[in-house]
């Protein structure tokens, strides 16, 4: 199955290599949607049928937390699967992350396999 | 900080800093270099501020061309499309991933915010961050980045 996906960050540079990471793994892309901040985000998320969003935390306007957040107190965009991208690992964070109802989360220096497993992990797919 | 930690510390933003420039930048890391020799030259620089527990300063510098060969390794396209936004861009990605990826891996840090990276292209470089430098060799040039950690202040 091609995956619409939604690529929030703030930083143009690290939307085009997320872009060219995803589809160096060989995941199937029918279109990708892109955000510069987390109010963006909601509303291209509003608009069109997202299947995983991959989202910064840092970013002006309205933040990875705040995004999640309001996703998830949303009926339509609760169950959409989200994989945070962060320099920042630490616990304190990853905990927050998972609490406000990120699904994966993957740290930056990051490559196409470990953005293919957490993807796969976080859709459900299996590989045989 | 006593010797120790710095050696310590060192050694968690080589790698560290090593792992972000092949995984990220597709620059492979050919020598260690002599980050004195960069002093008085040409550089384009980078620096942040961290606050948290603890807090801090981060800085990288690095040639100009080396700049250049890194923003096109990681946007994937051609050094002659590679603009001066997109460089100065890149190079804020690049201090900021070094050290979030520095400061995740170090056990005592709690909790950490980076802030905005500021970008310079000093024609004669001066360190401004005093903390544990560490400096590369890549195919084009040097680069050298330096963590300092605050740990008495948290």
């Amino acid at each position: 199955m091609a995956l619409q996906i939604l690529i929030v960050d703030d930083s143009p540079a690290m939307r085009s290599f997320i872009r060219r990471v995803v589809r160096l793994s060989g995941i199937e892309v029918d279109r990708y949607f892109e955000a510069a901040n987390g109010a963006e985000a909601l509303e291209q998320l509003a608009a069109n049928p997202i299947d995983a969003v991959l989202t910064d935390i840092n970013m002006p306007v309205m933040d990875g937390e705040e995004f999640v957040r309001r996703m998830r107190d949303n009926g339509p965009t609760q169950s959409t699967p989200v994989i945070v991208i962060s320099t920042d690992a630490t616990i304190h964070r990853i905990h927050t992350m998972q609490e406000l109802g990120a699904m994966g989360y993957l740290q930056k220096p990051f490559g196409p396999e470990q953005l293919r497993n957490e993807l796969d992990r976080v859709l459900g797919v299996h590989h045989e | 900080m006593n010797d120790e930690v710095d050696a310590l510390l060192g050694a968690l933003l080589f790698s560290c800093c090593e792992h972000v420039l092949e995984t990220m930048f597709f620059a492979p890391v050919l020598d260690i270099a002599d980050w004195a020799a960069s002093a008085g030259c040409a550089r384009v620089a980078s620096r942040l501020h961290f606050q948290g527990r603890p807090s801090g300063d981060f800085e990288v510098d690095t040639d100009p061309g080396v700049a250049r060969a890194l923003a096109a390794g990681f946007l994937g396209i051609d050094e002659s499309e590679v603009t001066s936004a997109q460089e100065d861009e890149v190079m804020g990605e690049f201090c900021n991933m070094t050290c979030g990826s520095a400061l995740s891996s170090l056990g005592q840090v709690e909790y950490f915010n980076l802030g905005v990276a500021e970008i310079t292209r000093p024609q004669g470089f001066a360190p401004r961050v005093e903390g544990v430098r560490r400096a590369f060799l890549l195919e084009g040039g040097t680069l050298s980045v330096c963590l300092r950690v605050d740990f008495d202040r948290s």
